[in-house]
């Protein structure tokens, strides 16, 4: 789980995965419409599907702002 | 209760978990009016902790451990944790599970389980780089359906 690595390599990052039927209005207000989606910082980015290593990187780069690794 | 997890799919956890490294902690956070899946969640986990002794489970309440569930940052139930564990000392890498983890799921946790025993992410050099440099707090929920 893609996701759940990134928490382990780093303690800047932590990592949910959510069972968006048991959590209707969470999944409502991220506009989840296909599994797995990966939001990012509330909202601040998103990634929709199962996604390379580097797509998921990217997206968070783009959230934080960190041009500089890209 | 029934067991949830049948003979066949406990042989086949048994085989993944003889790749357990270190002592490895799932935090179970439940809460008692209103959760569909908090027993079930608990005695899912109760199940597959059995099957190593490399595996232990701290069971909380949302409500009446809110102190210990905020320290881990469970805002959910049924909420889990899976941390390591080192002497007395609970290592938390912030990674969660809101919900039941059945299903397709259910081979996540076992792999986290197994990933988080490793105490190694086993992701890319490059990966590992920008995430070492990274300087603001990432939050990562990630939607998923148990089929």
């Amino acid at each position: 789980m893609l996701a759940h690595q990134l928490a382990l390599e780093s303690p800047m990052v932590e990592a949910e995965m959510v069972e968006a039927m048991e959590f209707p209005e969470l999944a409502n207000r991220f506009r989840v419409s296909g599994v797995p989606q990966t939001t990012v910082n509330q909202g601040a980015g998103t990634v929709v599907g199962a996604v390379p290593e580097e797509n998921l990187l990217a997206e968070i780069m783009r959230v934080v702002g960190n041009h500089k690794f890209a | 209760m029934a067991n949830l997890l049948n003979e066949d799919v406990k042989i086949q956890v048994r085989e993944v978990f003889a790749q357990l490294k270190d002592p490895t902690q799932v935090l179970f956070f439940g809460q008692k009016n209103e959760c569909e899946f908090c027993d079930d969640t608990r005695q899912l986990v109760e199940e597959v902790v059995e099957l190593s002794e490399k595996l232990t489970l701290e069971v909380y309440d949302l409500d009446e451990d809110a102190g210990i569930a905020k320290k881990y940052n469970v805002d959910k139930a049924p909420g889990l944790v899976i941390a390591g564990r080192a002497e007395d000392q609970i290592l938390d890498f912030g990674i969660r599970y809101a919900g039941i983890p059945s299903g397709h799921e259910f081979s996540s946790f076992i792999h986290d389980l197994v990933l988080v025993s490793g105490r190694d992410s086993g992701l890319s050099g490059k990966t590992r780089d920008f995430l070492n440099k990274l300087d603001k707090p990432v939050h990562l929920q990630v939607f998923v359906t148990p089929t």
